[in-house]
């Protein structure tokens, strides 16, 4: 446990001689600032979710009802100033519902598109796992390609283009789990979790959350965002730091404990959701810190424990990984 | 036997399985020289006595380098086992019968390659392999199964004779693997029991979402979405798309519900060839066990468990 | 993904490939193993062409080609009956040719029999071992014709290709060359191992049994004998008889006598040994006067052993006959080495006994032209040395040539070589001296053995060839004793003087390295001498005295063979020892920050803050920081520059030293 509480914690090293960090990363800063004093007690998850975005991934939340997965998702679309749109996921739900329809305009004799709530830039799509393998796949096409096809026709989406699905992991009677294939199309994968009791007194005394959220002011400009996104590709991964993240894929592809290994793709997510950590730390510069920082979001819904091995959470695995590998 | 298997165990640290990653430490790499190093030493020998006898200065010459030769094959065939790191590999579960594959992974941490290396599980078949410099390398250990469960390989040998046949260098290593053994599926099992218990049901004319089957007319409370626009283009009235479910066939796989002659592993064998008769069929299933009940499902996780679940009956 | 491969285990697909399966029985031979193994016995029976019999090398090659060819056909090999018919039809072939199957050259062609046989059917990897170790067994067996070295360099070229075939055997999937370098590698690891072995196995003189009687056929040199022409015949081989190593200075050029066979009895023809009585003292007056040498004797089947006149020291496991002729216990049937000592000034035969001189005037009752002659002188002059002074003066002054082909002489020899023919080599001039001095009344006899000798200026050494054979006399002068008298050196002075080559008239055919005017040819053969000579001493010549001679001036005093034993032990121990060293160390190139970084660790470590394997240099210089508050400063500072050199894009040798530094500065107080 020493592990994972020192994983969680913040790389509070500030460095201060090498090298020199001209960071232009201040509205960031703000931002999680101001998200963290209304969803309390969860600045990791919040840096998560923001390294997800400035990695251009997306990000799926598991976690019971009320933990507060909506405003996350709300003061995120709200204080980085882009709009928003939710989706609540029925069995019932066509892929249409979410792309938009072509409706026939009997006065102009011609079909008029009606764009769906996809054609946002921040989506929340709730209970992801209720909607029908067909609409998941639809969506999960548009949060793939960044565009949509509909009637033969393809329109793109909006940039930045940023989903969060959420999933309810504990009532799975009569919903369609995400498939293993399908996962991987989320970046990363996190757990809200309850809020500590200092956390939790205070949400029960303060004001309401949403008259909060509709305070908000942005923090910056949607083009700055897309500048920022770009910063993180530029962020240096040394060749030490590349065999790490090597070593670490490696080990998974070979060791009992898992089913299965992480995928190439899996490992290249792994290294830019860590440049976008690393950019959220102030830094130009990959450290291995970052890759175990993300690890349990990115790999714990890629790995699953070999038959026979008790379940365990994406955390412990992530934490086991951790210390099986050294740094090389 | 008994005090013989246990004086082996000590002579070579057998201790039980062991912490992966396993290190090949020089005390636990064993040389003897093969037949054919007893040859070769029978013939420097004679070539020593030719020597002698004829005041071959340059036979003891070469039968000085030869012996030499014998001397630094010894260690070369040492050097060739000795430091490997040996850790488990992947073992993906088989059905009673099959060969278990029991991955190894050899990392070879040296600026040179390892060749030749042999390795066999106990009472398994050998397995060759090199592995090259500072690298890794897998090789599946085959074994064949007899029993559902568990199955552990035991005492795994790795040996070598590299490079020159003439020392046999071996180690025996204990690695902790284990493979998942369902039961063998009964070759000629009667069908599913589809209609025989009565909870198995569901129909394919229910209201669903998922695939297309047919259009009837427009009533006013149905969703535009499901509007067919295309017909209405066409000229055609108000149209309503229907769509059937994806509902599905419901089967469970019951102990109780078999023959009560049948033996405890004849009832696993049956129940596992339908349990992939099921899966194959794409139905719902559910497995009652007297120790266990998995509840209705599909999909490769339900799959497995169910496995699992019928492999490890009575554990 | 998971359920695919779930499923792959049942189809029985092998998703890893290096895997090879062998089986429990021998495995059977690859294509290029094969290739291996023809190369070998090609190579190693390659010098068996010039010894073995014609028959048996043609056999062998037909058997080899056929052999080949069945390889390149894929065809299959040939059935028991015929290889058992084969065997029969060999065996029968060389018991023709040799009449027994015991004995060296019998042996060796067995051998090549046997080496054929199992190349017809070979077929699984224990065959092919088989193939491998007659290999190395003929290689040995070169060594009974030749030890010269260039068979050495041979056979150390034919062993590093028999190991790399060897070493195919083990692993059938590598290079060639890589097999090559790898058996290049062994053999230069074992020879530390040959050499202690060479120097300390305890050394048996051989043989353990009696030879066969051809072990020592062909071995050139003096013989027991002399007539007309053995000398002159022997003079055209410029093979080496023997190599002198002086202590000091070499004697003068007409000093060197090297004494061989004496011979007192003539029968009219050839003249040979007379009755052998051993002397039984030497006088051994002022040997600081005499020169210390040391003889290298070629083998020549004999037992006597040269020295120069006179010998006043004897070498161990020698005698010296009354007639002063020094005669080894033993033939001498390998390369030995014995210290001598000798004084060129002497005097000898002072106990002569009236009854053993007359020996010397004992004469076969033809040649009565000479023995006119002989009676005149005695009668006309006064003294013995009179009579010898006019024999000389008449080879002088009557027309006498040097040469080495001379006319045939009939059984009246020594008349038609004196007064019609006057063409002879110096057997001819000993022979007729000696006769006509006994027909004169006055004592002599015939010495054998070598005159001169060359002196290598590369290594000092002085070498005796065949070419220096030469015959002179004795006589005995009452008060003088026996006195050397030499009647070539009155016709062709330079042969003493100067050697062969200048005293031979032009057109004479010499040996081709004798010639004196190829002066670049033999500074060449000089050096490969001198070369070969080495090797002769130290190599070939490395005997049971020898290696006690080595070893105790490496400070073995009296080594027996328990010491020799245990010190050899001692040093094959070491010897493993490095090489274990060797097989255990790994050599792993690592980063020099990471270096430095780990060195932090090992440090920190005193204070029980080692670096975990798997943490990162902020979190272990945040958990080092809050264990010790006081390293805070420096810790930071130092997982900055780490951080820049090892995941930044600095890459700065400052930098890299200065990290250096740091470390090395950095103050670790333990906490009590």
């Amino acid at each position: 446990m020493s592990l994972l509480s020192s994983l969680s914690t913040d790389c509070s090293i500030r460095l201060k001689s090498y090298p020199p960090t001209p960071m232009p990363t201040s509205p960031l800063h703000a931002a999680i600032h101001h998200a963290g004093r209304i969803v309390l007690g969860k600045e990791h998850q919040i840096r998560l979710a923001l390294a997800c975005l400035l990695a251009r991934g997306h990000l799926l939340i598991e976690d019971l009802p009320g933990v507060g997965k909506t405003i996350l998702a709300h003061v995120l679309a709200r204080l980085l100033g882009l709009n928003f749109h939710r989706i609540q996921c029925t069995a019932d739900m066509l892929p249409a519902d979410i792309i938009g329809v072509s409706i026939y305009d009997r006065n102009s004799g011609s079909f008029q598109f009606h764009p769906g709530p996809i054609f946002a830039q921040v989506i929340l799509v709730d209970e992801i796992n209720r909607a029908t393998p067909k609409s998941q796949s639809a969506l999960l096409e548009a949060m793939e390609e960044h565009q949509v096809t509909c009637e033969g026709e393809t329109r793109p989406l909006p940039e930045p283009f940023f989903v969060i699905a959420t999933q309810n992991p504990y009532h799975q009677i009569g919903t369609f789990p995400l498939p293993e294939s399908q996962l991987d199309r989320f970046l990363m994968r996190i757990e809200m979790g309850y809020p500590d009791q200092a956390a939790e007194r205070e949400l029960l005394a303060g004001a309401d959350r949403r008259d909060m959220v509709a305070s908000l002011n942005p923090c910056m400009e949607p083009g700055e965002l897309i500048e920022l996104q770009r910063a993180v590709r530029e962020v240096h991964a040394a060749e030490a730091l590349i065999a790490y993240v090597q070593a670490l894929a490696e080990y998974t592809r070979r060791s009992p404990e898992y089913e299965a290994g992480l995928s190439p793709r899996a490992a290249l997510a792994l290294l830019r959701a860590a440049r976008a950590w690393a950019l959220i730390d102030r830094r130009d510069l990959v450290l291995p810190e970052d890759i175990q920082a993300v690890l349990p979001a990115v790999a714990g819904h890629r790995l699953h424990a070999a038959s026979g091995a008790p379940n365990a959470s994406s955390a412990d695995i992530a934490a086991t990984l951790i210390a099986a590998v050294p740094l090389p | 036997m008994q005090a013989a298997a246990s004086f082996k165990r000590w002579l070579f640290r057998l201790y039980g399985p062991e912490v992966a990653p396993i290190v090949l430490t020089q005390r636990r790499v064993y040389v003897l020289p093969t037949q054919a190093g007893l040859a070769f030493a029978a013939a420097l020998g004679f070539m020593l006595i030719g020597a002698i006898n004829y005041n071959l200065s340059l036979g003891y010459a070469l039968t000085f380098l030869l012996a030499g030769l014998g001397l630094v094959t010894l260690l070369h065939t040492f050097r060739n086992l000795v430091q490997l790191e040996i850790a488990p590999g992947h073992v993906e579960p088989v059905f009673a019968g099959d060969t278990a594959r029991f991955g190894l992974q050899l990392h070879n941490r040296r600026n040179q390659g390892r060749f030749a290396i042999s390795l066999q599980v106990e009472g398994g078949s050998t397995v060759a392999t090199d592995a090259p410099a500072n690298a890794s390398t897998s090789v599946d250990l085959p074994l064949v199964t007899h029993r559902r469960g568990w199955l552990r390989p035991g005492r795994v040998t790795l040996a070598s004779r590299f490079p020159l046949c003439l020392v046999r260098a071996w180690s025996y290593v204990e690695p902790d693997m284990r493979c998942l053994v369902y039961p063998r599926p009964e070759q000629s099992a009667p069908p599913l029991p589809l209609s025989a218990s009565g909870e198995s049901g569901g129909s394919r004319n229910g209201q669903g979402t998922e695939d297309f089957s047919g259009l009837r007319t427009h009533q006013p409370a149905d969703s535009p979405r499901h509007v067919a626009w295309k017909a209405v283009a066409r000229g055609q009235q108000l149209l309503t798309k229907q769509f059937t479910g994806a509902s599905t066939t419901q089967v469970w796989l019951d102990w109780n519900a078999l023959p009560p002659d049948l033996g405890a592993e004849a009832r696993l064998s049956r129940l596992t060839r339908w349990l992939l008769d099921a899966h194959a069929q794409g139905l719902a299933y559910g497995l009652r066990l007297p120790t266990r009940e998995i509840p209705l499902g599909q999909g490769a996780r339900h799959f497995q468990d169910c496995l699992e679940a019928l492999a490890l009956h009575g554990d | 993904m998971a359920t695919s491969t779930r499923f792959g285990a049942r189809q029985t697909t092998v998703r890893r490939t290096a895997a090879r399966r062998t089986t429990a029985e021998s495995p059977a031979l690859t294509r290029t193993q094969e290739l291996w193994l023809f190369a070998c016995a090609a190579l190693t029976l390659l010098p068996d062409a010039e010894h073995a019999p014609v028959w048996l090398s043609v056999a062998f090659g037909a058997a080899l080609a056929w052999r080949i060819a069945l390889w390149w056909r894929r065809a299959a090999l040939p059935s028991r009956w015929l290889l058992a018919f084969l065997v029969a039809a060999g065996s029968v072939g060389i018991f023709l040719t040799y009449r027994q199957f015991f004995g060296k050259d019998p042996g060796i062609a067995l051998l090549i029999l046997f080496l054929a046989l199992k190349l017809l059917e070979m077929r699984r990897v224990r065959d092919g071992l088989a193939v491998i170790f007659l290999c190395y067994f003929l290689l040995l067996t070169h060594f009974l014709n030749a030890q010269g070295i260039g068979v050495a360099g041979f056979t150390l070229a034919a062993l590093v290709l028999v190991t790399a075939a060897l070493a195919s055997l083990g692993h059938s999937g590598r290079r060639a060359t890589e097999h090559l370098r790898l058996a290049a590698l062994m053999l230069a690891q074992a020879t530390p191992f040959m050499l202690v072995l060479f120097l300390l196995f305890p050394r048996v003189q051989g043989p353990l049994w009696g030879m066969p009687a051809d072990a020592y056929s062909g071995m050139s040199g003096l013989s027991d004998s002399m007539s007309p022409g053995s000398i002159s015949k022997l003079s055209l081989s410029s093979e080496i008889a023997f190599r002198v190593k002086f202590e000091g200075d070499i004697p003068p050029k007409p000093a060197l006598y090297w004494r061989g066979p004496v011979l007192s009895h003539y029968d009219g023809n050839t003249w040979r040994a007379g009755t052998r009585e051993r002397k039984v003292s030497l006088q051994d007056t002022a040997p600081e006067q005499a020169f210390r040498y040391a003889v290298t004797l070629e083998p020549h089947n004999k037992h006597w052993l040269f020295a120069l006149e006179m010998p006043v020291t004897l070498p161990p496991d020698a005698i010296l006959l009354q007639d002063y002729q020094l005669l080894s216990k033993t033939p001498v049937r390998s390369r030995i080495r014995y210290e001598m000592q000798s004084r060129i000034d002497f005097r000898t035969g002072a106990e002569e006994s009236t009854a053993s001189l007359q020996r010397y005037l004992n004469l076969p009752a033809n040649n009565p032209r000479t023995r006119a002659l002989a009676a005149q002188w005695r009668r006309e002059l006064a003294t013995d040395e009179a009579v010898i002074r006019r024999m000389l003066d008449y080879f002088r002054q009557e027309r006498f040539f040097y040469t080495l082909n001379p006319p045939l002489l009939d059984e009246n020899g020594i008349d038609q070589f004196l007064f019609e023919t006057r063409r002879g080599f110096c057997e001819h001039f000993a022979s007729a001296f000696v006769f006509t001095m006994r027909a004169a009344g006055v004592p002599a006899r015939i010495v054998t053995g070598y005159q001169g000798g060359e002196q290598n200026p590369v290594d000092g050494y002085l070498i005796v060839r065949q070419s220096d054979a030469h015959a002179w006399a004795e006589a005995w002068l009452g008060d003088r004793g026996w006195v050397r008298i030499d009647p070539t050196a009155a016709i062709a002075p330079s042969r003493i003087e100067a050697g062969l080559a200048s005293a031979m008239p032009a057109g004479e055919p010499l040996p081709f390295l004798v010639r004196a005017d190829l002066s670049w040819l033999r500074a060449i053969r000089f050096r490969w001498e001198a070369v070969s000579n080495t090797w002769n001493q130290w190599v070939l010549g490395y005997d049971p005295q020898r290696q006690r001679e080595m070893l105790s001036r490496l400070g073995m005093h009296d080594p027996d063979w328990k010491a020799m034993t245990a010190v050899m032990a001692t040093l094959c121990g070491f010897l493993l020892l490095g090489l274990t060293f060797w097989a255990l160390h790994k050599r792993i190139r690592i980063d020099p920050t990471l270096r430095a970084w780990n060195r932090l660790s090992r440090k920190l470590a005193r204070i029980d803050l080692a670096r975990r394997a798997w943490e990162g240099p902020t979190d272990y210089a945040q958990r080092v920081a809050h264990a010790h508050p006081e390293l805070s400063q420096s810790m930071e500072t130092i997982a900055a520059l780490y951080i820049a050199l090892r995941y930044g894009k600095l890459d700065g040798k400052a930098e890299l030293q200065r990290l250096r530094e740091l470390i090395t500065n950095l103050e670790i107080i333990a906490a009590q």
